[in-house]
């Protein structure tokens, strides 16, 4: 699974870092390295909506650093 | 390969004193590079006055056209009496250097002009001129790329007497200490800061004169392309590209919609590199055929206090400061200051719709205010800056 996150100037001011900083330590936390890629990607075109979140080739989704953890815990799974 | 004389000065004033006695001129007619040092009389507002009015007359009239002569007269006639000394008394160096690097130097009781070539001092034939009254010391050479030329105040020799060390560092120790710097620092900026440092070390921090330094070095020219923002209208999109592939020296892209134009256009992939983001500047990324491919305003307005804070950092040179951080805006501001001579910059004017929120501090007008003080820092280090709106 790969996931990437927006990096844009308004995704960024948004909490790009905070999103980022928490799914890598779930994915520590869960052992989850093997599963779970972690990339950074430049604007993925909906910057009103962010902190934009991609899975995979999925839609983009929108992440805020209130519920990231939620996120991850919903979505990132071993398979 | 081109090259380019890069010119920078440093000055540090006397304790206790809100002016420099010490004044530099320098003016780039396109033809010809003047420069003049002066050291006026006495220390304050009154050393300042006579000093900055010298070098002002000098580089005026010489870069009008006037010769040495008609320039030292108008000098001596115009600088105000010091009522104490009853002298109207300011020295002065001239360098001049022409587009192909032919070079014509004055001086007039200054500490006498250093110059390196090849690691070596090389040492000057002057004549000696009897003008009205003053003698002064013409050499006319040939500047050769690496060479350095350097003009001290005699501030800087002065550094350390009875501080630090007994009879201050002589001239001759200056003479290797400088050549030693031109040897191991690329730019004239950092030749120049460093220096001062030394001198500012030497007297403890208390200067017990104006102490100033004007440095030229000769480098080879060094371009870098930078492109921020996609073009207005997006049927330009393609002649960004094609402008990217034609440019010739280093190539940077600043803006995330930017780097995934090319990327797509190029087919080539975009790799971020996560562990160069800090809170402050979202992380960079990798892309075949460029040197540094960055987010956009955020950070542009970082790099810009970047280069602000190494243009007023007294006695450190950037190389101390940006390395402080390793992320997008350091390694541009690097770039910008160390490794570029001529900055080509190619801005878009597209609107980001997102970004048309008053919670966003990014929107377009910002970017195009950071672009233009980004300029502003760069041509006062001498850069030569070329700017196209898309």
């Amino acid at each position: 699974m790969v996931v990437q996150i927006c990096i844009g100037s308004s995704c960024h001011l948004k909490g790009s870092y905070k999103v980022i900083e928490a799914m890598q330590r779930h994915v520590k936390e869960n052992g989850l390295e093997e599963a779970v890629q972690i990339k950074a990607a430049f604007c993925l075109g909906e910057c009103t909506r962010g902190v934009s979140v991609r899975v995979d080739e999925g839609p983009v989704e929108s992440v805020q650093p209130e519920n990231v953890r939620a996120f991850c815990a919903a979505r990132f799974s071993k398979a | 390969m081109e090259t380019f004389v890069d010119i920078a000065t440093r000055s540090i004033n006397k304790k206790g004193e809100e002016l420099c006695g010490d004044h530099v001129e320098v003016i780039d007619r396109g033809d010809r590079i003047i420069a003049v040092l002066s050291d006026g009389l006495g220390s304050g507002v009154k050393a300042n006055i006579l000093a900055t009015l010298t070098s002002k007359i000098a580089v005026t009239m010489l870069r009008e056209g006037a010769d040495i002569e008609e320039t030292v007269d108008t000098i001596m006639n115009t600088l105000p009496e010091c009522q104490v000394r009853k002298l109207a008394y300011s020295t002065f160096t001239i360098l001049q250097v022409d587009r192909d690097l032919q070079t014509y130097i004055v001086e007039y009781d200054n500490p006498p002009v250093l110059v390196y070539r090849d690691g070596f001092i090389l040492p000057l034939e002057k004549t000696e001129k009897l003008v009205h009254g003053k003698t002064i010391h013409e050499s006319r050479f040939k500047l050769k790329r690496g060479d350095m030329v350097s003009v001290v105040s005699d501030g800087a020799v002065h550094a350390g007497v009875g501080a630090l060390l007994n009879l201050g560092w002589t001239w001759e120790e200056i003479n290797l200490y400088l050549l030693e710097l031109n040897r191991v620092k690329k730019t004239a900026d950092s030749i120049a800061t460093d220096f001062l440092g030394v001198c500012n070390n030497l007297y403890g921090d208390q200067p017990g004169d104006d102490t100033t330094i004007l440095t030229l070095k000769v480098r080879d020219k060094e371009t870098v392309n930078l492109f921020t923002g996609p073009p207005r209208d997006p049927d330009r999109d393609p002649e960004l590209v094609r402008e990217l592939l034609a440019a010739k020296g280093r190539k940077v892209i600043c803006g995330g919609t930017s780097a995934n134009i090319v990327s797509r256009a190029l087919g080539r992939t975009l790799d971020v590199q996560l562990d160069s983001m800090t809170p402050e500047v979202p992380p960079f990324a990798r892309l075949e055929g460029f040197d540094l491919v960055t987010e956009g305003v955020l950070t542009l307005q970082k790099t810009l206090e970047l280069i602000r804070l190494c243009r007023e950092a007294r006695f450190r040179d950037g190389e101390d400061i940006l390395a402080r951080e390793w992320n997008g805006s350091t390694l541009l501001a690097h770039m910008l200051l160390e490794e570029c001579t001529h900055l080509r910059m190619w801005v878009g004017r597209a609107v980001n719709p997102a970004h048309q929120s008053p919670d966003l501090p990014i929107d377009l007008h910002i970017k195009l205010r950071i672009i233009r003080e980004i300029v502003r820092e760069l041509q006062a280090l001498g850069k030569k800056v070329e700017v196209s709106y898309l």
